[in-house]
């Protein structure tokens, strides 16, 4: 027995919402369960059996949202066999807690520390450079392909079930954060000149000291953070002193 | 209702965040804008988007861990800067940046306090929908999860107001009583911005991140200062 595309697609939707009661006891249980309640619906008609199906997807389960997609997907396509009775009951669970903690890591580096941190940055700098579009621009792109990805992991799950393993090692994610985190650092170097040069305004003089002030922060900030300073101190210290120096040399940033 | 519209973007932000869809939209980046426009001044919302972006860029939910509540502290911020702005006459100007950040950034460590306390919050709900489900009420038991959304909407919909308005209230105080100070603040924000760059910048964790900072970095302003762009 199959569910219908229709089916499919409320489940989808319900992932979405996979993280709304995340809690330290279950982590994503009750989401998940939550989410792939519409398919367990339809292939379980008898009540007892749903339930049955509904009490393992509401045990313990972490991942990361996105990829989480994939075992949803394949949760679905081996209760599927469960119900037509190919398969018992504990391979669905089994098939979860295998690929929970790797896809979760994959996706934590891929999604979490390259892909969005890249559109963060090409989006600050964007909004330097060319204003509010520039900013729509790179959400808009992320999420083309945030969802994009998220849907093809999904309907793989679905269709492949253990074989989704092979298409997202084929997607060579972590080679590809690599990369995504170098550019991402490239676009932080731009950003900070973008702000030198607008705090600068173009006007000799007040451009140099602005460049120097913006790139005596960036370094030293640079340095303390990568010697362990926590981040929140340095921000105010970097403000602050920014201040407290501009005030007793008597320059208020435009010569 | 500047402070009503404050709350419910932050309560949807919140909700974004975490709980549903997680699109980029509660990042500093697109929310400070949104901010902005909510209180009519989307400039100067824009203004104070990518300085926090890059320097929240570091803030992730990996595994367990919490990070700080980078929205709560972004409408914190920008609400400051606005409604300060607005009272001065003056719209958003980088010494009100400065100013409503240092006042309304903590924000965002008080609600990695309250996610915490929203975890327990939900852990009753696990139990409960357990609970549900052993009375064989299936339904009623997996739609416990949408409740989940409550309280982080509720929280950042109260903090983040509230934050705003002491933020704003404390830099229109200053600026009133020191109008001197507008300079000195104004070189203060630059500072701080060339910070963000850096926390972006290693939070991304590249390997030889320093020398791509500093060399795109440089290799930037130069095309910048020899073509006179001002972004």
């Amino acid at each position: 027995m199959t569910i219908r595309a229709r089916t499919r697609a409320h489940v989808f939707w319900r992932c979405l919402f996979l993280q709304a009661a995340w809690n330290r006891r279950g982590m994503q249980n009750l989401g998940f369960a939550y989410a792939i309640e519409p398919a367990l619906d339809a292939l379980y008609a008898d009540p007892a059996k749903r339930e049955e199906a509904l009490a393992r997807h509401l045990g313990f389960f972490n991942c990361h949202p996105y990829m989480a997609a994939a075992i949803l997907g394949g949760a679905i396509h081996h209760e599927e066999l469960v119900a037509a009775g190919a398969e018992p009951g504990a391979v669905p669970l089994s098939y979860k807690a295998t690929l929970q903690g790797p896809l979760a890591a994959v996706g934590d580096g891929f999604f979490w520390t390259a892909l969005r941190p890249f559109f963060g940055a090409m989006a600050a700098l964007g909004a330097l450079v060319a204003g509010w579009p520039a900013v729509v621009a790179a959400v808009v792109l992320y999420n083309v392909v945030h969802f994009g990805l998220r849907l093809v992991l999904f309907r793989a799950g679905y269709q492949q079930g253990d074989a989704v393993v092979g298409l997202i090692a084929h997607l060579a994610l972590p080679r590809m954060a690599d990369r995504l985190r170098a550019a991402g650092v490239a676009l932080c170097g731009a950003t900070a000149a973008a702000v030198a040069l607008r705090a600068g305004g173009g006007v000799l003089g007040a451009e140099q000291a602005a460049v120097l002030v913006v790139a005596a922060a960036a370094g030293a900030g640079y340095l303390a953070l990568a010697r362990g300073i926590p981040l929140f101190p340095a921000a105010y210290l970097a403000a602050v002193l920014g201040t407290i120096m501009a005030a007793v040399t008597g320059w208020d940033g435009r010569l | 209702m500047g402070y009503l519209l404050l709350g419910i973007v932050a309560g949807l932000a919140a909700v974004e965040r975490k709980g549903f869809l997680q699109a980029m939209l509660s990042r500093p980046i697109a929310l400070a804008p949104l901010t902005g426009l909510a209180l009519g001044d989307l400039t100067g919302g824009l203004a104070v988007a990518a300085p926090l972006e890059l320097l929240w860029l570091g803030a992730v939910n990996l595994g367990a861990a919490l990070p700080v509540h980078e929205a709560l502290g972004t409408v914190a911020v920008v609400g400051g800067a606005v409604l300060a702005g607005q009272a001065l006459g003056t719209g958003v100007t980088p010494a009100l940046c400065v100013l409503a950040l240092l006042a309304g950034a903590p924000l965002a460590l008080l609600g990695r306090r309250a996610d915490r306390f929203v975890e327990v919050a939900n852990e009753r709900l696990a139990l409960f929908a357990e609970e549900k489900l052993r009375h064989h009420h299936p339904h009623a038991a997996v739609r416990l999860n949408l409740a989940g959304l409550a309280m982080p909407f509720a929280i950042a919909a109260l903090l983040a107001p509230a934050g705003a308005l002491v933020a704003s209230t404390l830099a229109v105080r200053l600026l009133q009583a020191a109008p001197g100070l507008d300079g000195p603040l104004r070189v203060g924000w630059w500072a701080f911005c060339g910070l963000a760059c850096a926390a972006g910048a290693r939070a991304l964790r590249a390997r030889r991140a320093g020398v791509i900072f500093s060399v795109s970095a440089a290799a930037a302003l130069l095309v910048g200062m020899v073509l006179r762009v001002t972004p």
